[in-house]
């Protein structure tokens, strides 16, 4: 798939940009503070609707909206190809101004084909890979980046994904609220029935997803961590649910298997949520371990080995997507290339050729050079506007 | 009446945070407003407060089905030639409104004023609850059927389940809506016609 136009509006840097987009390569180059990552970010909030820096929504919209309208209004759309047919895809953040040292509060909402959709229903519709350097995080952050990390991917890949998750979440919120209330002897324990049945089945449903993309993730990581580390150790990926013992290994059965026991499980646990006041076991609570050679990726990797671990994992959702959905992602590259020497460069670049399109951001106009990338389109980034280089773009 | 503002707010300032106060007006609505007022004749300004005390003063909750009526008991309530065996129970006045202009539900109403939603710090004794199992055993105990038309959402069915758990064992039949509305969608704007099936193909709460 490829994207066939863009349109910001009042998006961080970008008061209004306007791209007609072609498949292939593109490369942009800018100094650092000119927007690039802005460019990217922008193109993955349209195929994911979150933002990759989990910063709030009202930071999307460019400073200058804040400032000088009274309604700041964001708006991001692409023109997608894809092998199931065109499609638009908008996001439309809208913002109250900030009272006097409060933050601005914003409202999302979101289009396909210019009809208005729910998030679930925009997620997939263009679907994109971003490598960034933020991506050491997954490897050694908190829990929390590789949940991120693994609900953006399999949002992208399925649909009904999204649904079990957000409907998890909002049950979730429910329970720990009632929780809280019976912590506080207001109420009856009773009243969690319809939440654990719900949590159960909802959760059942988010875990074996990840169990199962993560498996295939892991596998293709481990191959390629091979390619871009010869002499280096073997790379495994695990998924660690927070359930007890034996209710793990049934994270690779079917949802319905895991379901009842989940939900035998939260009645046992019931004294001890109703004491700690919150759900102590789920999805809310997994993570995801990375092993170099039997010891833990996070801590005892070398930046270097936590650097090809990432890219390994990206490059496996590369080919996970391509294979789930017979369709080739949008990659998007931001200013990765430099920080990698030459043999692990070419390895990036050769996914980058068996992909319908990518964007390559850089602060370098000259790498990657002329030479790695004959066929690319570059374009410089200067004061909030994409002007193509001519003499390059041939 | 204690006055809940501070005397040093002026009049104007004082009608913008009242109108902000209301469900749906934001700051730059509610400053609208008050000057929309402002410039009004007077004749409208008196009327508007007006009907603002008289919907306090002579609207009340009826006793039984709690809907917002000015006699009480309420006009359905009263009505004889209501199927009395049968009680709809709705989360808010405005829903027993798109139920009743189906015309084809022609037993009794009960109004909620609420759904079960403990992170919005709601649980079932903040619900009309106590108010339906005593008319159940006391005015309305000829009622054979409770059917709960409460929002097809999760915090809908929550309702749902706590008011089959508790009536079933009293040996009320609990049913819900078909699972024909749009999940998400509220009652009050569904079209007449898939609301009509959704109350004529309900199904028993388990
Ligand atoms: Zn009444």
């Amino acid at each position: 798939m490829h994207l066939s136009g863009l349109s910001l509006t009042n998006v961080r840097s970008f008061r209004r940009l306007d791209l007609e987009l072609r498949p292939g390569m593109h490369v942009i180059a800018g100094p650092n503070g000119s927007g690039k990552s802005n460019l990217l970010e922008a193109i993955a909030l349209l195929a994911t609707t979150r933002s990759v820096r989990a910063a709030a929504d009202a930071d999307l919209i460019s400073w200058d909206a804040l400032r000088d309208e009274p309604l700041p209004v964001g708006r991001l759309s692409a023109q997608v190809a894809s092998r199931e047919g065109p499609v638009t895809v908008e996001v439309v953040i809208a913002a109250r101004a900030g009272l006097e040292g409060q933050p601005a509060a914003a409202t999302r909402r979101f289009r396909v084909n210019g009809v208005a959709r729910r998030a679930s229903d925009l997620i997939g519709r263009l679907r994109v890979v971003l490598f960034s350097a933020d991506d050491l995080g997954i490897i050694d952050g908190a829990p929390a980046a590789r949940r991120r990390y693994l609900d953006v991917t399999i949002s992208q890949l399925d649909p009904t994904y999204v649904r079990a998750l957000q409907r998890y979440q909002r049950v979730l919120q429910q329970r720990n609220s009632l929780l809280r209330r019976l912590q506080e002897r207001r109420g009856a324990p009773n009243e969690l029935d319809f939440w654990d049945q719900e949590l159960a089945e909802s959760g059942a449903t988010v875990l074996t997803a990840r169990a199962a993309t993560l498996a295939a993730l892991a596998t293709g990581a481990s191959a390629r961590y091979v390619d871009l580390a010869p002499a280096g150790e073997e790379l495994a990926i695990c998924y660690r649910p927070a359930l007890p013992p034996p209710l793990t290994d049934l994270v690779s059965e079917p949802a319905a298997a895991l379901a009842p026991r989940f939900l035998e499980t939260l009645n046992e646990l019931r004294r001890r949520d109703i004491q700690a006041g919150a759900t102590r076991i789920g999805p809310h609570r997994d993570d995801v371990t990375f092993l170099l050679g039997g010891h833990p990726a996070g801590v005892s990797a070398s930046r270097g080995q936590q650097r090809s671990a990432a890219l390994a994992l990206r490059l496996a959702e590369v080919a996970l997507s391509t294979q789930r959905t017979g369709d080739a992602p949008v990659l998007l590259l931001d200013d990765v290339l430099s920080e990698l020497d030459a043999a692990r460069r070419a390895r990036v670049l050769a996914t980058a050729y068996e992909v319908d399109q990518v964007f390559i951001t850089t602060p370098d106009p000259d790498r990657p050079s002329v030479d790695e990338l004959p066929s690319a389109r570059r374009y410089q980034l200067v004061s909030g506007a994409v002007r193509p280089i001519e003499d390059a773009a041939g | 009446m204690q006055d809940p503002w501070p005397s040093s707010t002026s009049p104007i300032q004082r009608l913008v945070e009242a109108f902000h106060r209301l469900p749906g007006i934001g700051p730059k609505s509610a400053q609208r407003l008050a000057y929309y007022i402002l410039r009004a004749p007077e004749e409208e300004a008196r009327a508007l407060a007006e009907a603002l005390l008289e919907v306090k003063e002579r609207v009340v909750l009826c006793s039984r089905c709690q809907d917002i009526t000015e006699q009480d008991p309420c006009r359905i309530c009263l009505d004889t030639s209501r199927d009395r065996t049968s009680i709809c129970v709705v989360e808010e006045p405005l829903d027993l409104r798109a139920i009743e202009r189906t015309r084809g539900y022609h037993g009794l109403f009960h109004v909620l004023h609420g759904v079960i939603s403990p992170a919005d710090g709601v649980g079932p004794e903040d619900l009309k609850i106590a108010e339906l199992l005593a008319r159940l055993r006391d005015v309305d105990h000829d009622a054979t059927e409770v059917i709960v038309a409460t929002n097809p959402n999760l915090e809908g069915e929550a309702t749902a389940m706590y008011l089959g758990r508790l009536l079933t064992p009293l040996g009320i039949r609990v049913t819900r809506l078909a699972r024909g509305l749009p999940a998400g969608a509220d009652l009050e704007y569904a079209d007449d016609v898939t609301l009509g099936r959704a109350l004529e193909f309900r199904q028993v709460v388990e």
